[in-house]
């Protein structure tokens, strides 16, 4: 009997407390377990075995955790083969959910971390520059539309397309999704420049203008260096302000 | 204004948890937090000020692969905190500049001493995860949500504690700085607000254009167009 909603919901909803114990040596290990056990108990009925297939989920394992979920429900699936006797045996759901959360993650990093969050930054950003008091608002509303369908939902993908999912429609959307948000996000940065540069239609003051150019031509010779991280240049920028404005 | 304080610790351990270990839906970014912040004491403007700047580093900031980040869940709320605590006790406005450099500064100083205090929980949770497995094996189907559970409160009391130490002694450090050299910190501020922006900005600039001649004209169908609607719609 496949798994109701109701089971696919609750391993979404735990999907939220993944990284809940995040360590250097299983790292999302015993988040992924909790998720998986809705499933589990549905798919196990004996608790030796259920015991069993939980602890060898507590192993590592490691993705990006909005598209875990993907990799959850696919997990799902080949337990659920396992469970009634079908193809899967315990080795290859380990190989699979190992080699679908290295293949997620790549496509994860990138919609999640490199583009949606600095996308939902930059609309933030500029609504408060642009006057709107409901900029952080705006902030959180745009990470999570994308966010949470997919938390919430892709367990249900993966479940029904499996490990074949990583070949399938999904990643192409995803990919397509990205490359939209990074165009998207490089026309809201440049809202956010002129709002800096004509806040309220009135130009700033010429020293403002010529230090924020002075700080992005700094800032795009650094980007493509690792070293100093943006938050030591920001350190480093800040004790040279502080020297200056002490002995001015 | 206990109350409040209070309310400010706490939010530092609901952003940690939003970070990394709960949900991780953005509530912990630090405009989020700083607007958050200003409404609590009625600073708006100023905690947002110090959330901008701190924002633009935490968008660049990424947390992918081995590498721990800074930790701006409770920068951000230790910055805006701090900036908005110094101006309600030093209500001039040239205090109201140098709270903003402050915030600002104690925020980027907080994100960077909060890293080794993420690896120390990151490793504290290595022997969860063996306890878990251990009681998995033995029968206990209920250890990793009780693992789950000890991370969280482990995570929130963590952030707690250092929010409330890190606020504590900024403050105390602070405000006779602030209330003596304001001017210098002023000065200060207006130097390095633009820099910061400017160096932040280009960071998710570079991550967005990518070497990619259409991504870099819409930057520039953004810039000029909103420069030319800001000038004459307003």
């Amino acid at each position: 009997m496949p798994l109701p909603n109701r089971t696919l919901t609750a391993m979404g909803l735990r999907a939220s407390l993944l990284q809940a114990t995040w360590n250097y040596e299983r790292q999302q290990g015993i988040g992924w377990a909790w998720a998986l056990q809705p499933a589990l108990e549905r798919l196990y009925p004996d608790p030796a075995r259920r015991a069993e297939r939980l602890a060898a989920h507590t192993a590592y394992f490691n993705t990006q955790p909005t598209v875990a979920s993907v990799t959850l429900g696919a997990a799902a699936a080949l337990e659920e083969q396992l469970a009634t006797g079908g193809a899967a045996d315990a080795d290859a759901i380990a190989r699979v959910k190992s080699v679908l959360g290295a293949s997620l993650a790549a496509v994860g990093d990138r919609l999640f971390w490199f583009t949606l969050r600095p996308f939902a930054a930059c609309v933030g950003i500029a609504l408060v520059l642009l006057g709107a008091g409901w900029g952080a608002a705006a902030l959180w509303l745009t990470y999570n539309a994308v966010h949470q369908p997919v938390r919430l939902l892709g367990v249900r993908w993966g479940y029904v397309a499996g490990p074949a999912i990583v070949a399938g429609p999904l990643r192409g959307r995803l990919e397509t999704l990205t490359g939209a948000l990074a165009r998207a996000g490089a026309l809201v940065l440049g809202v956010v420049m002129a709002a800096l540069m004509v806040p309220g239609g009135q130009p700033s003051p010429a020293g403002f203008q010529m230090l924020l150019a002075g700080g992005l031509a700094l800032g795009l010779f650094t980007a493509p260096r690792s070293r100093p991280s943006p938050t030591e240049w920001a350190l480093m920028v800040g004790s040279a302000a502080l020297v200056i404005g002490w002995r001015r | 204004m206990t109350a409040r304080i209070l309310a400010l610790v706490l939010l530092g351990g609901l952003a940690a948890l939003d970070a990394t270990p709960v949900a991780q839906t953005m509530l912990f970014q630090p405009l989020v937090t700083a607007s958050l912040v200003g409404l609590l004491f009625g600073q708006w403007l100023l905690a947002v000020k110090v959330g901008l700047v701190l924002q633009v580093f935490a968008a660049c900031t990424m947390p992918v692969g081995s590498r721990t980040p800074e930790d701006y869940a409770t920068g951000g709320v230790i910055g805006a905190g701090t900036a908005v605590l110094l101006a309600t006790a030093l209500p001039f406005s040239l205090a109201h500049e140098a709270s903003a450099f402050a915030g600002v500064a104690a925020g980027l100083v907080s994100a960077t001493l909060g890293v080794p205090l993420v690896k120390w929980q990151r490793r504290r949770n290595e022997g969860l995860s063996r306890w878990c497995e251990d009681a998995v094996r033995a029968g206990d189907l209920g250890a990793p949500g009780k693992a789950a559970a000890a991370g969280i409160a482990m995570a929130f009391g963590i952030a707690v504690v250092f929010c409330a130490l890190f606020l504590g002694a900024g403050i105390l450090l602070l405000t006779p700085l602030v209330r003596s050299h304001s001017i210098a910190l002023a000065h200060a501020w207006t130097i390095a607000q633009p820099l910061w922006l400017g160096i932040g900005l280009a960071h998710l600039l570079s991550a967005f254009v990518q070497r990619r001649f259409m991504r870099a004209a819409l930057f520039g169908v953004g810039l000029v167009v909103g420069w030319i609607l800001l000038l004459v719609v307003a």
